[in-house]
């Protein structure tokens, strides 16, 4: 299996080529973050740029994301790295008809399993952490006044311990091998944590896990799915969420924006990873992923085939609820 | 203006004298993360951190705050009387603000209150009655700038105490009359005690790695930094969510809006961000800043030349870092900067 | 037939994240079923009723900040 940074220099070349064939107007990946854990997407238009895109267990980003509302011109084609989760919000994106396939070069890499910044933060708590460096199946942690060796297995980010799909789902060039499809969690043991308690609890345990949002909307911006015009937090006549950071105003952000995830989410994690302080909405999420494959049999974003779950109906759909 | 020794053994003491007419807020660990709570137990309070998550400019321009309340029937009796919301009912202390974070409240004074027409009495009163007493970095970390941000480690700037951590004591320098009581009852600073801190302000100051330049940022015109080809790449990679600006300091931008339930209503204010492309939209439907590059362009131009235009030279960033450690992708303000002043 | 689908994940993710069961109720009515709407107002009224007061997703601008 190559190591990440085999993976980066295949990445670099695939991208030097089709740029200097004229194949893509712009290879959209990643590059080395400037803070410890963080790389973040780079678009690369000549084969010098090129040179400037890596890859690591740090790529905590959708690319997906960027893909939409590009300004369309006659020769706008982008090439995009794309890993399992990734590759399959852009099979929702097509399904959309926010993108055509035609505009997308799909570079398909394994994913090794992304890192979790916080957790690793939270090994050193108060410590200021200065460097870290992938070795083998370790993390190298430099901070100030300490270096630590950590197992990277210990410190992913939750929803890759639970992936369903490593490869790229579609793809027009494989960068380094395939890999195996999971990383053998289960998500029906993880997901929807709040099922196990009372109706007063689940409530507590909903306020706690969003009181610290701060309104900043990152969640959102990370999120491939969110791509309307007018967001609905954003609308004034009539508002239908209030800007405040009051309890009420901030679940009902959270819970219409997830419910208008239904079906669509591939459980990428960009949310998590953005959030600047925090808040584990894949526990609010994961309820929704959760029933739409028990009831509707359906997981996100696998073939440009299936229509997407809350487009159509069964003649047999669970309905015991409705008197 | 005092210089003075405070032992640490007699912390308890002179947090117990503060904590007798103020209600005193401190840097704490709350779930790993240095964060400004209310500050029960002494021994809570953290020295050895490098800054706080999240700024305290939420202390005097709360995220959320009602600033009037009315009622909306003009039958009855208190109907269509704005009603002003209480003052702050208590003076209050922050205990081991950074430097960065006192001057940028400072740089907010600039903004909040100017003139008798722009004079906001919802920052002022609660600037007025809160105490800072700073704790100067002897260690700063990779991501501040303040030194090259008219700030340093060991600033004073918007401070009405100073403490330098020397070892085994503290160096408590009072700066202004409000802080003159806290100098009571200890003993001066010796000679080499004035040295030692000294000697850490250089230290500090020396190993601040990241240089930010300014000096062409200042001396352009405005229109050439406007015109740069840099922002055509930079704003790329931005999210247009909220994160720099909420958790920055300096960033002061808010939207008003009244709140109506049947016949009560409130005004109330609420921290706004010029990265929403909802920010610019005229009630016509046009937008001046529609594109993500206008917006992320308006940012920092702002920050670094619209603001040290219009105040005198007060730049709209302390260095902090704070917006460096959490933008969703890594957009960097140090090598932003630096484009804008290559 | 198509709202059924989302009636079920909305309701599911209500109660998921602690509106009690029993404050979202669905009910397949036409508008020539006259007799049954009132049946069904009344009964989800009662059933609301009896849980009381609601106390989670209430925003009263009296009480907050």
């Amino acid at each position: 299996m190559s190591t990440t940074q085999e993976i980066a220099a295949q990445i670099r070349e695939a991208a030097k080529r089709l740029l200097s064939e004229g194949k893509v107007d712009c290879v959209i990946g990643f590059a080395q973050g400037t803070v410890p854990m963080r790389d973040y997407p780079y678009f690369a238009y000549t084969p010098e740029e090129a040179e400037n895109l890596t890859w690591s267990r740090f790529c905590c980003n959708n690319l997906s994301n960027f893909l939409i509302r590009r300004p369309k011109g006659e020769k706008d084609k982008v090439a995009i790295v794309a890993q399992g989760c990734v590759s399959r919000n852009i099979v929702g994106l097509i399904k959309e008809n926010q993108i055509t396939r035609d505009q997308v070069y799909i570079l398909g890499v394994a994913s090794p399993g992304m890192v979790d910044r916080n957790k690793v933060q939270a090994l050193f708590p108060l410590k200021t952490i200065t460097e870290v460096i992938e070795d083998g199946d370790d993390l190298i942690v430099k901070g100030m006044g300490f270096e630590e060796r950590v197992p990277t297995k210990t410190v992913l980010r939750q929803n890759c311990y639970t992936c369903v799909m490593r490869n790229p789902v579609i793809k027009d060039e494989m960068i380094g091998e395939e890999s195996a499809l999971t990383h053998g969690g289960n998500i029906d043991k993880v997901a929807a944590p709040w099922e196990k308690l009372g109706p007063e609890e689940r409530w507590a345990a909903f306020q706690e896990e969003f009181k610290d949002c701060i309104r900043c909307y990152a969640c959102r911006d990370a999120c491939p799915l969110c791509y309307c015009h007018v967001c609905f937090v954003d609308e004034a006549r009539p508002q239908w969420c209030g800007k405040t950071q009051e309890e009420a105003d901030v679940a009902t952000f959270h819970i219409l924006r997830a419910f208008h995830c239904a079906g669509r989410c591939t459980d990428c994690g960009a949310c998590e990873s953005a959030c600047p302080v925090g808040i584990k909405m894949r526990k609010l999420t994961s309820k929704i992923e959760k029933d739409i494959r028990e009831l509707y049999g359906y997981t996100p974003g696998m073939d440009l085939k299936s229509t997407p779950p809350l487009s159509v109906y069964k003649p047999n759909d669970p309905q015991e609820f409705i008197k | 203006m005092a210089d003075k020794i405070l032992a640490k053994d007699k912390l308890g003491e002179f947090l117990g004298k503060l904590k007798k007419d103020r209600q005193v807020f401190g840097p704490q660990n709350v779930e790993g993360k240095a964060q400004w709570a209310p500050l029960e137990a002494d021994e809570t309070l953290l020295w050895e951190f490098a800054n706080t998550h999240l700024s305290p400019k939420d202390f005097f321009f709360p995220q959320t705050e009602c600033m009037m309340r009315f009622v909306n029937q003009a039958s009855d009796e208190q109907g269509m009387i704005m009603q002003a919301e209480p003052e702050l009912p208590q003076p209050r202390a922050l205990v081991n603000i950074r430097p960065c974070d006192a001057k940028a409240m400072q740089v907010l004074d600039l903004i909040f209150v100017q003139d008798q027409m722009t004079n906001d009495f919802y920052w002022r009163d609660k600037r007025e009655k809160t105490l800072l007493v700073g704790l100067a970095c002897n260690d700063p970390c990779p991501t501040c700038f303040c030194t090259s941000m008219n700030c340093g480690p060991h600033s004073t700037t918007g401070l009405d105490a100073l403490m330098v951590d020397l070892g085994d004591k503290l160096l408590l320098t009072t700066l202004t009359d409000k802080a003159q009581a806290l100098a009571e009852g200890l003993p001066d600073a010796s000679k080499a005690d004035l040295a030692k801190a000294a000697e850490l302000k250089k230290a500090a100051e020396k190993s601040i790695a990241s240089n930010v330049g300014m000096d062409k940022v200042n001396a352009r015109e405005l229109m050439e930094l406007y015109e740069l080809p840099m922002w055509n790449r930079v704003h790329e990679s931005c999210l247009n969510c909220g994160t720099c600006t909420y958790c920055c300091p300096t960033c002061h931008c808010f939207d008003i809006q009244d709140e109506v339930q049947g016949t009560i209503g409130r005004r109330v204010r609420n921290w706004d961000n010029c990265m929403s492309w909802l920010f610019t939209v005229h009630g016509t439907g046009h937008n001046p800043r529609g594109t993500k590059k206008d917006r992320v362009r308006q940012r920092f131009m702002h920050k670094f030349k619209y603001i040290p235009m219009k105040r005198g030279g007060e730049i709209g960033c302390v260095g902090c870092g704070r917006c460096v450690l959490l933008c969703p992708v890594n957009i960097d303000v140090r090598r932003l900067v630096n484009d804008m002043n290559a | 037939m198509f709202a059924r689908r989302r009636f079920a994940v909305l309701k599911n993710l209500l109660e998921y994240v602690g509106i009690e069961p029993g404050r979202l109720h669905f009910s397949w009515i036409s508008s020539a079923e006259a007799t049954k709407f009132q049946e069904t107002v009344l009964a989800v009224t009662e059933a609301v009723k009896a849980l009381g007061p609601a106390k989670h997703m209430i925003k009263d601008i009296r009480k907050v900040a």
